[in-house]
């Protein structure tokens, strides 16, 4: 199920404790009469696994993921076989993956940064471009 | 050669895609900016030819991460699906929205300028029990009421009796 809801290899939680919503509102799909998994409309990202009234939240949509680096790995029977291999495969050197707007001049960013805004989009309307 | 056809979509089944070719260069991607559009620490993704992947069930909605990449994603569900240098005649998917994930395994990392620093000690934490034997009646109750898609295609989604 966390499969499918990341589109991953696995879905990587925190239990959140008085969590609050400071800007917008999750979407939930009910993924079992028991549990949701909620999402941001607008652009996909998956947020929150919730059950009986407690909230997870997934780790990458932290604006610093290293606040929770995982402790315990659950349901480790459905763990694909070749998950515990991926920290070894080879990795592409660093010099190939020069920033965007360094490798293409004029290149924008429509990803939120990693701290709260006063104010998004942008209101020269950088960002907020929806397709589909 | 008998033709190719490898199936997949979202959590909820909204929207459902199949692959007629195989797809290439299956790898991981520790990027800031998949982290953020998967949730996670990295996105897994497989290219093939836009006109060998087909929306066989509903429609992909798109958000547009910068001028020149779009990310798809199921608005009903959430699930990240595509990855798409706008204008290129190449896509990558998801590789975790497969219905047999097992089956592309990813050679190579990209992205590692904002690998998680403990990504390498993942596979060494400790296990927790399955939810199975943790807690049956909760496992039973999902099994009953799982409103997530089958791994394979159906003709008609969601079910009449769901209660979605």
């Amino acid at each position: 199920m966390c499969e499918k809801q990341f589109g991953a290899f696995y879905g990587p939680f925190v239990t959140g404790i008085d969590v609050v919503w400071t800007r917008g509102e999750r979407k939930r799909f009910a993924s079992s009469n028991a549990a949701f998994r909620g999402f941001c409309a607008d652009c996909g990202t998956p947020l929150t696994f919730e059950m009986d009234g407690g909230v997870e939240l997934a780790i990458g949509a932290f604006d610093d993921p290293n606040v929770a680096a995982p402790v315990l790995q659950v349901n480790p029977n459905d763990k694909l076989p070749f998950v515990d291999g991926i920290p070894s495969l080879p990795t592409r050197p660093v010099s190939e993956k020069t920033p965007l707007d360094q490798r293409m001049p004029g290149f924008v960013n429509y990803q939120h940064p990693d701290y709260d805004t006063a104010e998004w989009p942008p209101i020269h309307g950088l960002g907020g471009e929806f397709h589909g | 050669m008998a033709e190719v056809r490898i199936t997949g979509g979202c959590q909820c089944g909204a929207v459902r895609y199949a692959l007629h070719e195989q797809p290439s260069g299956p790898h991981i991607c520790h990027c800031r900016m998949c982290q953020k559009a998967f949730g996670s620490f990295f996105a897994p993704l497989a290219g093939v030819a836009m006109d060998k992947f087909e929306v066989t069930r509903g429609a992909i909605s798109y958000f547009r991460s910068s001028d020149e990449v779009e990310r798809g994603f199921c608005a009903l569900c959430g699930t990240p699906l595509i990855f798409h240098y706008v204008g290129k005649p190449r896509l990558a998917f998801a590789l975790g929205s497969l219905d047999e994930p097992a089956k592309i395994q990813p050679r190579e990392q990209f992205g590692i300028e904002a690998r998680m620093p403990w990504f390498g000690e993942l596979a060494a934490l400790p296990g927790d029990k399955t939810t199975e034997e943790d807690n049956a009646d909760l496992a039973a109750a999902i099994a009953h009421s799982n409103h997530q898609h089958p791994d394979h295609d159906t003709a008609e989604w969601p079910l009449a009796s769901s209660t979605r």
